[in-house]
């Protein structure tokens, strides 16, 4: 069905970072807003982008923000790269989703769904650090993984699960040896993210993750819960995103009050 | 959502959050419809991977599940779940229960009519007294032997001698069980409980596509266990009757266990025995006795009198069938089949290799049997997708490739659909010892189509 040949061939034809979007992400790093907003304005794709991200409910800004220094300004250094990061992905995304029910605007609010919900888990956790904040961005990449390489193979997916219970990361492993994480590893290193990132990522599947780091075991904990929270929405279960993904309750457990509070949740 | 069903029980498993809003989200009527298509007895919601739930979203679960009850008399409810989340269900629906809760699936298959797994040693243990005894009952009626702890301390010391019992049954709770005749497999021969007064209802409650079903794949000898039944009218009588004739279509064998008379006419008896159903005082009288089960039928597939051949319509649809087999080997096994030949005439296997096989059956516009017989090789690596890891458990990889067979089916029917031909599928036989399935065929002619997958054979045979 998929075999690592065909995974090679797909990470060979990830893009690398356009060079406007490198610049904007160099000045940015370096906390230089005015100079990244500069550089962000040479690519007219990222501009608009930003603008339509900006403006979405879930960040709340009352008026519309259309300057591109303006919208770095509110989100500040943190949640400009994470802008920046999730306009990248989304260039990766594909322009018409079969696999799963999205499209462009839906997968846009679920990246800023998880941008959100993220730094309101880092305000809780009293995490300031910029490799940590963009980590998130990547999580969405698992995604559109699936959808590349499960596309042509709906039909034979739904059948091996109506046998069995199994993911499609389990499936990609057991055929591949690669895991969704994997190739979302190989991504942000393309993209010449820190190492932290790809082991964020890889714990964020809830799977083997002994050999990872204790602070990215930490985070990854978060975001599994995170992502399992934000999938559960109606709107992501229509599209397919429930079952994506095994849920690994047991890893995420003693985190699971805390969560309950930054997400001020009812019981 | 798509149910996983295996064993005639089909289990959701929703993951994360479950709320009012989420929950019609996950679970659907068409969701539940597409699964008693397939013919299951019990439909279930597993919470292995629920972290959250309330009231609302489990509302919207009970709400599908009080509207399956009414229309099929299955048994409906949730599984996999702690104590914590056992407790809480209580709490939420107290004396308003009308679903089931299985503390895990192995504990659920015990009460379903399809699992063909009987006489475990059970341990069951409810606070409740009604809960002990209905379980106890529903235990006893589908072959198993219950031993019940009338207390938590007698509970608890009977459960540190675990090489005692097969199953420990705590925390589950036994709503409206099916009212459908409750069947189970063993020794090749199907056997239905019936109990109470037999009347027009048996029409309803018997459950006759199974029925068919075990017929079409082979299974020769059918036993009504009915020590319980009070009596029967004209009715059932009739409904009996009609079922003898249609087994002798098939050479196969109906018999009544325990039944007693005083309070039916004795000319039933005569008639039904007219009709060809035998009546025997003790289950053991069949079952404990080799000769009587040989000459039954329950050990082999005994030739059909009417001699069913392969029709020019299933020839016509031998391309799709070889494509739902390939494609599901090519995809399970990811390696790339090669077709060496294909003919019509008994099936020819070598011999003397280490072969596995199984078989399923389709009827409907067109009805017939496949069967696949499979070096043991192919068959692991084609079941190491579904297991994880490579395995030599003989058990896990039958039962797998049981699984496997279930994909060719459904592929195959997905595949006659769109050539507007209808089919159902029957439930998957698996065999460890290649003349099982020779004896099962006989010297029925079919198509054979050979393939090569990564240098080992591979046989398709297609009969009727």
């Amino acid at each position: 069905m998929i075999t690592k040949q065909d995974i090679e061939h797909y990470i060979a034809k990830i893009p690398p970072t356009p060079e406007a979007v490198r610049e904007t992400l160099r000045f940015l790093q370096a906390g230089e807003i005015p100079k990244a907003a500069k550089a962000a304005s040479e690519d007219r794709a990222l501009l608009s982008y930003l603008k339509e991200l900006v403006n979405r409910p879930v960040y709340g800004f009352r008026n519309e923000i259309k300057d591109v220094a303006q919208i770095f300004m509110v989100l500040g250094v943190s949640g400009s790269l994470q802008a920046v990061y999730n306009y990248l992905l989304q260039v990766l995304s594909p322009k018409e989703w079969h696999f799963f029910f999205l499209n462009g605007k839906s997968f846009g609010d679920l990246q800023a769904e998880l941008t959100v919900a993220w730094n309101k888990i880092l305000s809780f956790l009293d995490v300031r650090d910029k490799e940590i904040e963009t980590s998130i961005t990547l999580l969405p990449s698992a995604v559109i993984i699936s959808e590349a390489l499960f596309n042509a193979h709906k039909n034979d997916v739904e059948l091996i699960r109506s046998a069995k219970d199994i993911d499609l990361n389990t499936i990609l492993i057991r055929l591949s040896g690669y895991s969704l994480f994997d190739i979302a590893a190989m991504i942000a290193k393309r993209w010449e993210m820190d190492e932290i990132v790809a082991q964020i990522l890889k714990a964020a599947s809830g799977k083997e993750v002994q050999s990872l780091e204790e602070e990215a075991v930490r985070y990854g904990k978060w975001m599994h819960l995170l992502l399992f929270y934000i999938f559960s929405k109606p709107e992501y279960i229509d599209a397919g995103l429930n079952d994506f993904l095994e849920f690994h309750i047991e890893f995420v457990e003693d985190i699971y009050e805390d969560f309950t509070k930054v997400m001020e949740m009812e019981s | 959502m798509r149910a996983v069903v295996k064993g005639g029980i089909g289990v959701f498993h929703p993951q994360g959050f479950l709320d009012g809003n989420s929950a019609s989200s996950l679970l659907g009527i068409d969701d539940i419809e597409a699964t008693l298509r397939l013919n299951v007895d019990m439909i279930l919601v597993s919470l292995k991977r629920v972290i959250f739930f309330n009231r609302n979203g489990l509302d919207q679960f009970v709400k599908l599940f009080t509207k399956v009850r009414q229309q099929k008399h299955i048994v409906v409810g949730f599984c996999d779940y702690d104590k914590k989340k056992f407790d809480t269900i209580r709490k939420f629906y107290e004396k308003e229960m009308v679903f089931s809760l299985f503390k895990d699936y192995e504990i659920a298959q015990l009460f379903s009519n399809g699992y063909n797994n009987q006489d475990k040693t059970v341990l069951v243990y409810s606070e409740d007294k009604s809960q002990r005894a209905a379980m106890a009952i529903e235990l006893h009626d589908r072959g198993h032997n219950p031993i019940v702890a009338q207390t938590l301390q007698d509970f608890l010391e009977k459960k540190q001698k675990s090489e005692s019992f097969d199953v420990v049954i705590e925390e589950t709770y036994l709503g409206d069980m099916g009212q459908q005749v409750a069947a189970r497999v063993t020794s090749n021969a199907v056997i239905y409980t019936v109990g109470g007064f037999l009347d027009n209802e048996i029409s309803n409650k018997f459950n006759l596509e199974y029925h068919n079903n075990s017929l079409n794949v082979g299974f020769r000898l059918f036993i009504f266990d009915a020590y319980k039944v009070v009596s029967m009218n004209v009715h059932a009588l009739n409904f009996f009757a009609k079922l003898a004739s249609s087994a002798a279509e098939y050479n196969a064998t109906i018999c009544f266990v325990g039944f007693n008379f005083e309070k039916t006419p004795p000319h039933f008896k005569e008639e039904l025995e007219d009709a060809g159903i035998m009546f025997f005082e003790k289950m053991e009288d069949i079952l404990g006795n080799k000769e009587v089960l040989e000459e039954l039928g329950a050990s082999s597939a005994a030739v059909v009198k009417n001699k069913r051949v392969l029709t020019k319509q299933i020839v016509s649809q031998l391309p799709h069938f070889v494509d739902a087999i390939v494609e599901t080997l090519e995809m399970m096994t990811n390696a790339k089949a090669i077709k060496e030949q294909a003919k019509v005439e008994r099936i020819n296997v070598v011999k003397g290799k280490e072969l596995l096989a199984s078989s399923i059956g389709f009827y409907g516009d067109i009805d017939g049997m496949i069967v696949l017989v499979f070096p043991s090789t192919i068959a692991k690596k084609a079941c190491e997708l579904l297991i994880g890891e490579e395995t030599d458990d003989e058990t896990l990889i039958l039962d797998s490739l049981a699984e496997l067979v279930n994909i060719v089916g459904g592929k195959l029917k997905t595949l006659l659909s769109d050539a507007k031909v209808n089919v159902s599928i029957t439930l998957p036989r698996t065999y460890n010892q290649i003349d099982d399935v020779l004896e099962v065929i006989g010297e029925r002619k079919g198509v054979q189509v050979d393939l090569m997958f990564a240098n080992d054979h591979f046989t398709f045979f297609l009969t009727r």
